[in-house]
């Protein structure tokens, strides 16, 4: 017996001081030696560090197209002075409606792609049909409506000829609703995916249960289905809340020029070198993610642990 | 299995070629980059300019320049943008790669006096048109800075607005002066006006309406200083809260779009965009106006970029810059987009010897003597106003109300 496991040992001894050589690095790779300083360094060079710069630039002002290295809290004031503060509130305005928006279209529709479409075929050519938005490029996807909501577009032209409206309807093109259903199609995919695979990898036995017994569909709806999806919520949320706060091509050629977001005011900015407004501009959107997100953690810590996100899509 | 087996070593396959491509391609790279006579000196051999600058100072079509002078230009369109402009030749130094810049005339006021751009060599033996060009072109304060020449005219106009005479009960010919009041007040069109989201282009010619109707008193409307600036902001801030226009636009394409699909009636766009839009709405749909109180006057110029003087393509350079000059360039410039320049009469001749129409002739003929009309009326542009930071954060506040 003893032989019979020295025989057994023997095996994996032949090949041990590699083994042992590979499981050293796996160990010195773990979490607790490795891995959190080394990430924590590579996210701070990566993420902080340009953040960091991007605040104190936000404190030097702009002269004849030539950055002045003079702390100045000039470009602050002047925020608030040209009125581009308010560009940041109708921005964070914008993008929290739309979101809110964007969730209570896609649920329901991730929910019938991963638990009611039965057929592959249907499934796969939806799934493809919403990776369209991100082959086209924003600009050529969105122009087109304009053709389409403006006074002479077809929506106009149609609603006049059926006689439904005398004069055609203005506030269809260059209005806050135009950048709204401009927004719409852009920002969809982003909630949805990661909803639908969060509720893709809800056991089917578990919805199964709650009806048996007696659950009715809106307790497993709002008891079984909603907090197992919850952290494809957040990500979805997350995912279409912050690339929202800089969205630039929709209010840009739906709006008008009379929905200023931040996206535009930055760009503005950056046209004439101004680049510690945009520094400030941009401190002020990172603040305002900030917050948002610190505030939908709040909301949702009490009913998931954020990092049993990973361990259900693992699941 | 058997697939997975494939398409490994399909994958190992691509990736030796990948790596023997890379490998092959960096040698002969290497390999050319010690070959005498390529690089710098072959650029300067070939007879291609690299020039940047404006879309509008593109002829449509370049291959005719080639076949008149045998120079060939590698041309990098950019938009009106002076912020861009500036970036890219201060901070990304441009001048490096690129022979010759194109631009609003104004940009010369920081750019010259900086070393970006070189002074104008008057008597380079190329440059055998720049004595017969007039002085009110070639001497022009948007091509000169501390009395030096950094700038060769190219061309210019007086930008204002275009319309639909009937939307204003306006003569359908064009010829009459129409009121900048019409375009900021007038009652039939409100509601149908454009307006353009450059500052420096919309903030000057609102401060020179202001200025004419004795409502803005200040000594350059394309400069305003900032309580200057806050007046103009302010009465666009009122127009646009009485819901008197129809959207700030931001690019040639969306001015064409405007006028074409009829979604306005007034719009203060490039004269370019008129003549796009006639091509799709007929002639004469639209004009291009002229105005009573004046026009955002403006003038490109082509400078040269310092580094390039060093880099034996000097001869090249002004035999391009005296093209610009010359008659074949002046007729398609004012053919294609009806912009005018200098030496109009030689685009005249040339249209004549090269037997155009004489519908085109006329049309030569006509948009000399429409830009000289325009030209005596105010203001001239500034791209680098001393004022500009104040203006911009002053056009934020319209943008915002």
């Amino acid at each position: 017996m003893t032989a019979i496991l020295d025989h057994q040992d023997a095996g994996p001894r032949d090949t041990g001081p590699r083994r042992s050589l590979m499981k050293r690095m796996l160990d010195g790779l773990s979490p607790s030696r490795l891995m959190v300083p080394g990430f924590l360094l590579f996210w701070s060079l990566l993420v902080i560090v340009p953040l960091v710069v991007i605040v104190l630039f936000s404190f030097l002002q702009v002269r004849q197209f030539r950055v002045v290295y003079e702390p100045t809290l000039a470009t602050w004031i002047s925020l608030i002075d040209s009125g581009r503060w308010m560009a940041v509130v109708r921005t964070l305005r914008v993008a929290l409606t739309m979101t809110v928006i964007e969730f209570l279209l896609a649920f329901p529709f991730a929910l019938w792609l991963a638990k009611g479409c039965r057929s592959k075929t249907v499934k796969a050519a939806v799934i493809t049909l919403l990776t369209i938005p991100f082959f086209l490029d924003a600009a050529s996807r969105i122009i087109v409506w304009r053709s389409i909501l403006g006074t002479t577009g077809a929506i106009n032209t149609a609603l006049m000829s059926l006689g439904l409206v005398d004069q055609p309807v203005e506030w269809l093109l260059y209005s806050e609703f135009a950048v709204h259903f401009g927004l719409l199609g852009t920002y969809f995919p982003p909630m949805v995916f990661p909803i639908f695979m969060s509720i893709a990898l809800i056991d089917d036995e578990f919805i199964q249960a709650s009806g048996d017994l007696g659950a009715s569909p809106a307790q497993t709806l709002f008891n079984v289905i909603l907090p197992l999806a919850l952290p494809g919520i957040v990500a979805g949320i997350v995912f279409t809340l912050v690339p929202l706060m800089a969205a630039f091509v929709e209010p840009q050629l739906l709006g008008g020029g009379f929905v200023d977001l931040l996206g535009n005011s930055v760009n503005s900015a950056l046209q004439q070198l101004k680049y510690p407004t945009a520094a400030a501009l941009s401190t002020l959107v990172v603040l305002l993610l900030g917050l948002c997100l610190v505030a939908l953690i709040r909301v949702v810590h009490r009913r998931i642990d954020l990092a049993a996100m990973f361990v259900a899509m693992r699941r | 299995m058997t697939d997975g087996k494939i398409a490994k070593s399909d994958f190992d396959m691509s990736r030796r070629d990948f790596l023997s491509t890379v490998l092959s391609m960096s040698a002969l790279g290497a390999a050319a980059s010690v070959m005498p006579g390529i690089s710098q000196e072959a650029w300067a051999a070939s007879q291609t300019v690299k020039g940047y600058g404006v879309t509008t100072a593109q002829l449509k079509d370049w291959s005719i320049m080639t076949k008149s002078t045998g120079l060939s230009i590698d041309y990098t369109p950019t938009n009106a943008d002076i912020g861009v402009f500036m970036r890219d030749v201060m901070g990304n130094n441009l001048g490096a790669t690129h022979d010759i810049f194109i631009f609003d005339g104004g940009s010369e006021d920081i750019l010259g006096p900086e070393g970006f751009f070189a002074e104008i060599d008057e008597k380079n033996p190329e440059l055998t048109l720049w004595e017969r060009t007039p002085d009110a072109w070639k001497r022009a304060a948007y091509l000169r800075a501390n009395d030096k020449q950094y700038g060769v005219p190219v061309i210019g106009n007086g930008d204002c607005f275009g319309y639909f005479a009937a939307a204003i009960d306006a003569n359908p010919n064009g010829m009459d002066e129409i009121p900048w009041t019409t375009f900021f007040e007038g009652e039939k069109v409100k509601g149908r006006v454009a307006i353009d989201r450059s500052w420096l282009q919309s903030m000057s010619e609102t401060a020179n309406f202001l200025k004419h109707h004795g409502r803005l008193d200040v000594e350059d409307p394309a400069d305003l200083p900032a309580d200057k600036a806050r007046v103009v902001a302010d009465y666009l801030v009122e127009r646009k809260k009485a819901g008197h226009f129809r959207t700030i636009f931001s690019a040639f394409e969306e001015q064409v779009q405007l006028l074409s699909n009829k979604e306005v009636d007034m719009i203060n766009c490039w004269e370019p965009a008129t003549k796009e839009a006639n091509n799709a709405l007929g002639p004469n749909a639209t004009i291009y106006a002229f105005t009573v109180e004046g026009y955002y006057l403006w003038g490109h110029g082509a400078n040269v970029a310092t580094a390039a003087m060093q880099r034996d393509n000097v001869a090249n350079i002004y035999k391009l810059l005296n093209y610009f000059l010359g008659g074949e360039y002046r007729a398609y410039q004012a053919k294609e987009r009806g912009y005018a320049g200098p030496n109009m009469d030689l685009g005249v001749q040339y249209a004549i010897d090269h037997g155009w129409s004489q519908a085109d002739i006329d049309n030569l003929k006509w948009t000399d003597e429409k830009v000289k009309r325009k030209f005596q009326k105010p203001f001239y542009c500034k791209v680098v106003p001393e004022n500009a930071a104040v203006m911009e954060e002053e056009w934020q506040r319209f943008l915002n109300a």
